[in-house]
């Protein structure tokens, strides 16, 4: 049974009077421990697909499961805990909170699933991604491949079976963003299932899938060629 | 998310913008702290005045002699000469047969002398009983016996205060004193009688530093005892010589006060129409006294009271509302400086409801701090006041928790709409905002 299946999806925003549409109807399936990269240009839809398929938004029309449910048709607070249980999420302004201590930015998605006796889970998460030495420093003081780590941990740190990376590495430079890139196929060699977004196709390249978008359909759907391993080790 | 979290969250919030923080609660603080002020002086102020009224006994009609001025005094010198007087106890006690006793009370001018050493203390003309009726105890000796009275015995029996200032640590039972030209032989001595306050609502004296004399001997040789002074005209002049001239008969004495103990306290307003229409008749309707019922007095006062809490009351909720609105426009501006925070939660699993708590709880964390500063300002405030006003005030335990709960809820309904209209942020929207 495939992780994530779409069906027939499409997602029209009201602007005004004038209905646009974002998604005209996209199908495909994922299964679980694949890596799979989504490229388009901007206005392809691929960041609608990314709000739908990371339960922040519902569809217009079509269907959604993730993981056996029904997820289009989930009500705000349900959607609250897939994101909570079900996805990590990574972004390109690795949104983490300013004045808290990366301990306490990956400890976060914690709070929201009452695991106060796991908090020892979030320094683990920390180690993973090679910030056991900072878990005290406020987002200020890390560097921005630093910070996308946190950003990482706190992802981890609920062991959801889905990580999302929204151009994870949009904000960072190509040695930094290489680095990310060995994080997330680590993560996908543990068994998780990883998607990014992404327009840079040397981020793209990483991935063992490639999804491309262009108006709002699906252009493309091939297995990458050449695939960029990052050696492990190096690191 | 857990309740211990989110209390650590709101915390850690109001710690890191303490400036802010500590001006959104001052409205609370200063609402908190007066109503804990007043409440002390009010409660304090009742209490004073219930110890008074203890005191002046709540089965007591006190009748005091008053005075009569301008255009009425002429009038009053026709039909009323003597003001107060012995004979007018004598009359009601023969009329008020209830009554368990009646006290002529002669407050009088007159020096106290130890050897040569004059001393300012009150002398005042009783009859016995007259410290049953104040609920004096004797400490030694005996008090002014009927025998005294009628054989103007020049015995005298001293109050704690008096006492000391006149024979200092010495057993002064047996010793004698000077009191104007006469020596009188103190046979007893009061013991101490707690005052509440120096400041009395209905003119109570000390009666520590009285000496009591038996109130015959009083009248035979020492003039009453008068806060007014006299006008010093021609007439008055003739008066006093002329009244200086006439020996006083003890029934036209004039006195200062007389008690009129009853049965209880339901029995003083009836007794008090009956002495009124005694003494109106005695004064042909001049009214050169004042009647005075400590249960009245206490009446009246609950009413001042209540009024001073409905004021007291209307203060609090004003400034408690000035700062529960102050509370919401922090709250509400925190929320669209903190947008993208709040996507971020959502994003990460936080639900509508997550949100709305936590935004709840740092609004009752800054009111509940704000109520904490407010009850301890409160408090010293109180203390300040009765040690430079000096003014007893009573910190009461139930305006602590009262001012320190609404509080508390002025902290749940002024950060209700904030935290809804921060749960109802857009997760998409706000984590595009920057």
């Amino acid at each position: 049974m495939p992780i994530i299946e779409v069906k027939d999806l499409t997602k029209t925003y009201r602007i005004g009077s004038v209905d646009v549409p974002a998604l005209k109807g996209v199908s495909f399936q994922i299964e679980a421990g694949e890596f799979v990269a989504i490229m388009g240009p901007s206005g392809s839809g691929k960041t609608t697909l990314m709000n739908i398929i990371g339960c922040l938004d519902r569809p217009t029309s079509g269907k959604y499961i993730l993981d056996g449910v029904d997820a289009g048709k989930l009500g705000d607070t349900a959607r609250a805990h897939i994101r909570n249980r079900k996805i990590g999420f990574v972004f390109q302004s690795f949104n983490l909170l300013p004045k808290a201590t990366a301990w306490k930015n990956t400890v976060l998605p914690m709070m929201y699933s009452n695991r106060r006796k796991d908090y020892r889970a979030a320094k683990t998460a920390l180690e993973s991604v090679g910030l056991g030495k900072r878990l005290h420093h406020t987002p200020m003081q890390l560097s921005g491949g630093e910070q996308q780590r946190v950003a990482i941990a706190r992802s981890l740190v609920n062991d959801p079976p889905i990580i999302f990376g929204d151009e994870p590495t949009g904000n960072l430079d190509s040695k930094t963003g290489v680095e990310i890139m060995s994080i997330f196929q680590r993560m996908n060699d543990l068994g998780k299932t990883v998607i990014i977004v992404t327009h840079e196709p040397d981020i793209a390249q990483h991935a063992k899938r490639l999804l491309r978008f262009r108006d709002g359909l699906m252009e493309s759907d091939e297995p990458v060629i050449d695939r960029l391993i990052v050696d492990q080790s190096s690191r | 998310m857990g309740i211990i979290d989110s209390i650590l969250t709101g915390l850690s919030e109001l710690f890191s913008h303490k400036m802010r923080s500590m001006l959104t609660m001052l409205g609370v603080i200063f609402g908190v702290a007066a109503v804990i002020a007043m409440v002390s002086i009010g409660e304090g102020g009742k209490q004073t005045m219930l110890e008074q009224i203890r005191q002046m006994g709540i089965d007591v009609v006190h009748i005091k002699r008053g005075v009569v001025a301008g255009e009425l005094m002429e009038k009053a010198q026709e039909k009323s000469p003597f003001g107060l007087k012995y004979a007018d106890a004598q009359s009601i006690s023969r009329i008020c047969t209830f009554a368990r006793g009646v006290f002529p009370v002669r407050e009088v001018f007159a020096d106290v002398k130890v050897g040569n050493r004059p001393i300012s203390v009150k002398v005042v003309g009783v009859t016995s009983g007259y410290e049953v009726a104040t609920r004096s105890a004797l400490e030694k000796g005996r008090f002014i016996k009927p025998s005294d009275v009628n054989g103007r015995a020049a015995v005298c029996v001293l109050g704690d205060k008096a006492k000391r200032e006149l024979f200092g640590f010495e057993d002064p039972l047996g010793k004698t004193l000077k009191i104007g030209k006469r020596i009188f032989k103190v046979v007893g001595i009061m013991s101490p009688k707690e005052l509440g306050d120096s400041k009395s609502f209905a003119s109570l004296r000390d009666l520590n530093s009285d000496v009591y004399i038996p109130i015959t001997i009083s009248v035979s040789d020492f003039k009453l005892f008068s806060q007014q002074p006299i006008p010093p005209t021609f007439q008055n002049a003739l008066l006093l010589l002329g009244k200086s001239m006439t020996v006083q008969s003890l029934d036209n004495s004039e006195v200062s006060e007389i008690l009129v103990q009853v049965a209880n306290e339901d029995a003083t307003i009836p007794t008090e129409s009956v002495i009124r229409a005694v003494l109106n008749r005695q004064h042909k309707g001049i009214r050169d006294y004042e009647i005075v019922i400590p249960s009245e007095l206490l009446k009246q006062s609950r009413e001042t009271q209540r009024i001073f809490n409905i004021v007291m009351a209307a203060i609090a909720s004003i400034s408690l509302l000035v700062g529960g609105i102050g509370i919401m426009n922090i709250m509400l501006a925190t929320v669209t400086q903190r947008t993208r925070e709040i996507g971020v939660r959502r994003c990460i699993g936080a639900t509508k409801w997550d949100i709305i708590r936590q935004f709840m709880l740092e609004a009752l964390v800054i009111t509940c701090f704000g109520g904490l500063i407010g009850v301890a300002l409160g408090v010293a405030g109180a203390k300040a006041i009765s040690v430079y006003a000096n003014w007893r005030t009573v910190v009461s335990v139930q305006a602590i928790i009262v001012s320190f709960s609404v509080s508390a809820l002025v902290g749940v309904i002024f950060g209700m709409y904030p935290a809804i209209r921060a749960s109802s942020v857009d997760p998409i929207e706000a984590l595009r905002y920057s």
